[in-house]
């Protein structure tokens, strides 16, 4: 299983937690939409490359983009007073479930695999 | 060892490099969304909240003006039985004018006249880079409006409402957070400041050299602008009038009410 994600993330967050670096809150629920997408691009990813089907290009821009048109997604739906804020949350929030299951899905394959193996050495 | 274990992975899965720069940043992302939304908490209402809280107050104000609607129609009403009583004796009349006149003076009824209307706004312009030049200079304050008011009474100002506040013996012009409050009332740029008396004098003494608004006009000639006027109506006020401590002095025969009181103390 490949931890480097989660460690990198871990170190990302204590290292911006501790600097001194703030936006105005005004802006506050569209830096936690951009961070929810990015949370799902992420998973989107790992789920990709466990199913061998990752390509670099399509996850860098994805991330990208899907940050940034959440943020704005949500901001244009504030000004035409439409709660379109809800409808990223909701698909986002789905999606980051598929993902996981897929993921934990995979993983546990392969310990059972592993573990069958085992079994069948002794 | 460890570190092999890393390196066969990334080796292994073409993935694992590009996903954990991406995790990385996705950690900034979330502690400073975490942080943001923690100064939130601790300063003020949550942001979601926003919404309905705007709408409460909203139709907190229209409330608010509808039952100032009511106090200044009561009290015409008020006026109107007065003078109706009045007509019935000529001693109630006496009564009656004297106390129509204290009405008058206390600003319980509405008076038109010729004055001027005094715009204050915060200025469009910003300092320029470097400059030291504070911007809270660009911006209307309280004790801006309190000298304004202060000269206009000076040069005679009979009657005088800030966007339609009355300024009466007790009224406070004072800032509060982004609005500057007078009668406990928000009120915010501009400010229309309506005084009635003679509007050449009036004019004039704002317009002093080293007056009370040289030193805005300097800035942004913008920020002031005076306007004369034949006719100006000013409302009445329209607040609260109880007096809870203050009580008339009761001049009682062989001595003043202050010797009264202080044997009553002993």
């Amino acid at each position: 299983m490949n931890w480097l994600p989660v460690i990198a993330l871990l170190i990302g967050f204590f290292v911006f937690y501790f600097v001194p670096l703030e936006l105005p809150s005004d802006y506050a629920p569209y830096l936690s939409l951009a961070a929810l997408s990015g949370l799902d691009s992420i998973l989107g990813g790992i789920r990709a490359g466990v199913e061998g089907k990752f390509h670099v290009d399509v996850f860098v821009s994805g991330f990208i983009f899907n940050t940034l048109l959440a943020a704005l997604l949500a901001y244009l739906g504030d000004q035409i007073g439409v709660d379109l804020f809800l409808a990223a949350v909701v698909t986002l929030g789905g999606r980051m479930f598929l993902n996981l299951s897929l993921i934990r899905r995979y993983y546990l394959t392969q310990w059972n695999i592993s573990r069958q193996r085992d079994t069948e050495r002794t | 060892m460890n570190l092999n274990v890393f390196l066969s992975s990334i080796r292994n899965n073409p993935w694992v490099t590009p996903v954990t720069v991406m995790a990385l940043v996705l950690g900034a992302l979330l502690a400073i969304s975490l942080k943001t939304q923690q100064t939130i908490r601790s300063a003020s209402l949550p942001s979601n909240r926003f919404s309905g809280l705007a709408a409460a107050y909203r139709d907190q104000q229209e409330q608010l003006k509808m039952a100032n609607e009511e106090i200044s129609k009561l009290r015409e009403r008020t006026t109107q039985y007065e003078n109706e009583m009045a007509s019935a004796s000529e001693k109630a009349k006496l009564l009656n004018d004297s106390l129509q006149e204290a009405k008058f003076l206390a600003g319980l009824t509405p008076v038109e006249g010729p004055g001027i209307e005094v715009i204050l706004q915060d200025s469009k312009k910003r300092p320029p880079a470097n400059s030291p030049i504070d911007i809270e200079n660009y911006i209307i304050h309280d004790s801006d409006l309190q000298r304004v008011v202060n000269e206009l009474h000076a040069a005679g100002a009979e009657a005088v409402a800030i966007n339609g506040q009355r300024i009466i013996a007790n009224t406070a012009i004072r800032c509060v957070g982004p609005t500057v409050q007078v009668n406990s009332i928000a009120l915010s740029s501009p400010y229309v400041i309506q005084a009635i008396g003679d509007p050449e004098t009036l004019a004039s003494a704002l317009n002093l050299p080293q007056g009370v608004l040289a030193d805005i006009q300097a800035l942004d000639p913008n920020m002031v602008k005076i306007v004369k006027k034949n006719k100006i109506q000013i409302p009445a006020y329209t607040g609260s009038l109880v007096f809870r401590y203050a009580k008339p002095v009761v001049a009682t025969p062989g001595g003043s009410a202050q010797e009264e009181k202080e044997n009553g103390s002993r």
